[in-house]
């Protein structure tokens, strides 16, 4: 798994690439945490997540609880077919707003 | 004057054949009483009110022996002073020298007599003037007196008749009290035997059911009394292995009886999640320290055997050593190295016991107690090691079940009391055993019938998250392979991956050691994964799909498989141990 962060439009996007499973989702935990923290939306972008398992989704569960307790936005974006999938055996698609494209999550902010 | 002569004694007998007649009425009177009832206070205080009036006397006390005959308590009395509850030393008062000497006592007028104790009449306020005092006694069994005060009428003062009749009186009164007695004693001693046979029952529960012929353990006890102070017990765990234990409480007794039931409840609790001997004995130990009864305490061997290998492994707390035959008929005793349990509490929770480690290929352990080598033979000597060595060997030949009969019948002859509780533990090479077993429990992992169909893929691999997308990526070509759409191959790769995640993680407990074996096949329809692993045996109980209404991190694999397969389940523990997961995915 690879991951990038940045900050456009005084958001915080964090983009997964690769698999998230159970090698990996340490990093991407650390990862959105660390984002949670900056106090300023966070999206992720998960457009090229070729495969998310259940420790990769709890990541994004723990990162959402922190995010609401710090009342800062923790949105999904672009989710790819394989992430989308795992979401929705987990039940957790309407749990996580999820937004079409990091575009569009970011236009909200803005508006 | 020989008539006069003649005339006198036979007037006073005709004269007293009047009253004689009158003490027949009352002895009859007192006899049917005492007959017909148990209630023997109730019954004496109506005798004593019949003799006060009949003696016509003012007042009278009966009283009983106690404390081993060291004191008399006046439990009935009737008259102006009341004192029963009264209690004296026995050789205290009138009624004091009466019974030590077991003789009637007539004092006419205590003034004159110093032994006269005048306590009583000081705190009552009561004169007393004459005393008739005789002794209840069967045999050589003192039991107590009947005392009687003040003569009405007349001079006041009792006469040697009036000692006479209540000497006859009192003999009478005596045997009713003794019948009383041991009714009682009889009624309790027969509640006492029901008891005990419900003790028994209970501690004969406690025992485990005769197994099944083959099983490689087998059991005799066969108590000296009604119950018992030693116990076996063996259990099947849940990974095949069999915990067994032999323990001997010290003492015989009901209190020995109750220690052996505790004792025995906790090893088979606590064996069931602790499957190491030394581990489980110290937990044992510390159990029965916490509660012990001071000075008790129990022998114990406690062992794992696993029957398809023949591995023993055993912690001997302070008892007989267990001995091993050997196939050609030699014997090796296990001796203990650790104190009994009940002594020492452990100083670190921690603490194990020392364990010893055999393997039964044709041998055979044997644990006993030592009411077996202790058991005494018919020629009056005692059995000892090298007596139950001898019998295992010539009865070597006979199943099991018929070889410790015939030891125990050796000692239990049924021509003398027991000594000792027998008891006798046989452990046996259990792989012929497991072998059927296994078959009769459902497939082995080896030859499970439904592994028919096409073999698609055999993967091993190392117990590693950073394997996981090797597999993945096998599941994923595999299901390509099959012809199976996208979604559906994408599916069965989170199934299988969450499963080896499980392995991973649970089963190994991300030690990053062991393997797992990845076997796939195609059937009629379908598409059936094998995951298998080495580990310990896991808790099938506790792999449950977590609530999704509960949105948590965590433990959200196991609904995946479930959600996504089609059949998900464990398979009985694979020959060899560990855990092997059996996923099935139909497919069109």
């Amino acid at each position: 798994m690879n991951y990038e962060v940045r900050e456009e439009h005084g958001a915080v996007v964090v983009a997964l690439e690769g698999d998230v499973d159970l090698e990996s989702s340490p990093t991407a935990r650390k990862v959105l945490l660390e984002a949670v923290k900056r106090k300023a939306p966070v999206f992720v972008d998960m457009s090229r997540v070729s495969y998310i398992d259940s420790s990769g989704v709890a990541s994004l569960v723990e990162a959402l609880q922190t995010a609401r307790k710090a009342k800062t936005g923790f949105a999904l974006a672009s989710v790819s077919d394989a992430a989308r999938r795992v979401l929705e055996l987990a039940r957790l698609d309407k749990v996580f707003t999820i937004h079409g494209s990091v575009l569009d999550a970011l236009s909200q902010v803005k508006s | 004057m020989n008539d006069l002569s003649l005339t006198a004694p036979a007037l006073t007998a005709a004269d007293g054949a009047v009253e004689v007649t009158d003490h027949l009425e009352l002895l009859a009177v007192m006899g049917r009483d005492f007959a017909s009832t148990l209630d023997i206070d109730a019954t004496i205080l109506k005798a004593l009110e019949h003799i006060i009036r009949h003696l016509h006397a003012e007042g009278g006390a009966v009283f009983l022996l106690e404390d081993e005959g060291r004191t008399l308590h006046c439990t009935s009395c009737v008259g102006a002073t009341d004192i029963t509850g009264l209690k004296l030393n026995s050789d205290q008062g009138i009624v004091g020298r009466s019974v030590q000497e077991n003789r009637g006592e007539i004092v006419r007028d205590v003034a004159k007599d110093p032994n006269f104790n005048h306590t009583v009449d000081e705190k009552t306020g009561f004169t007393t003037r004459s005393i008739l005092c005789a002794p209840m006694s069967v045999k050589d069994e003192r039991i107590g007196a009947i005392e009687l005060v003040n003569k009405s009428g007349g001079d006041g003062l009792f006469s040697q008749e009036d000692l006479q009749i209540l000497e006859v009186l009192s003999v009478s009164a005596a045997l009713a009290i003794l019948n009383a007695r041991m009714a009682e004693a009889l009624v309790e001693q027969e509640r006492v035997r029901r008891e005990l046979e419900l003790a028994a029952e209970i501690q004969r529960s406690l025992l485990p059911e005769a197994p099944l012929d083959g099983f490689p353990l087998y059991g005799v006890n066969v108590p000296a009394r009604k119950v018992s102070g030693d116990f076996y017990d063996f259990f099947v765990l849940a990974d095949g292995r069999i915990c067994f234990n032999l323990g001997d409480v010290s003492g015989k007794g009901m209190n020995a009886a109750l220690l052996m039931a505790k004792t025995a409840s906790i090893f088979r609790c606590l064996g069931k999640t602790i499957p190491e001997p030394g581990r489980l004995m110290s937990r044992v130990n510390a159990e029965v320290c916490e509660t012990a009864t001071r000075g008790m305490f129990v022998t114990m061997v406690g062992g794992v055997l696993d029957p398809r290998t023949g591995r023993v492994v055993l912690a001997n707390a302070g008892h007989e050593p267990p001995l091993v035959r050997a196939a050609d008929g030699t014997f090796t005793a296990i001796a203990a190295e650790a104190p009994p349990l009940g002594i020492a509490p452990p100083l670190d929770p921690d603490d194990t016991y020392p364990e010893t480690e055999l393997w039964l290929n044709d041998e055979t352990l044997y644990i006993f107690t030592d009411g077996v080598t202790e058991g005494y033979l018919s020629d009056g000597g005692t059995l000892e090691s090298s007596g139950l060595q001898r019998l295992l060997n010539d009865y070597s030949g006979l199943p099991v079940r018929q070889r410790l009969d015939k030891v125990v019948a050796v000692l239990n002859r049924g021509d003398n009391a027991l000594r000792d509780d027998l008891t006798v533990l046989a452990v046996e090479d259990g792989r012929i055993w497991a072998a059927t077993a296994a078959t009769d429990a459902g497939p082995a992992a080896e030859e499970v019938p439904d592994r028919n169909g096409e073999e698609l893929l055999v993967l091993e691999v190392p117990a590693r998250a950073d394997r996981l997308k090797l597999v993945r990526n096998a599941v994923s070509e595999t299901a390509t392979l099959c012809g199976c759409d996208e979604s559906v191959a994408r599916d069965m790769v989170i199934a299988v991956d969450e499963a080896c995640q499980n392995v991973i993680r649970h089963a190994y407990g991300s030690t990053g050691e062991g393997s797992l074996v990845l076997e796939i096949r195609r059937g009629d329809g379908e598409i059936v994964f094998f995951l298998r692993d080495f580990a310990n045996t896991i808790d099938v109980e506790a792999v449950r799909p977590r609530d999704l209404d509960d949105i948590r991190p965590g433990g959200l694999g196991t609904h995946f498989m479930r959600a996504v397969m089609d059949e998900v389940a464990f398979q009985p523990p694979p020959q060899g141990g560990g855990n092997l997961l059996k996923m099935t995915k139909r497919i069109a």
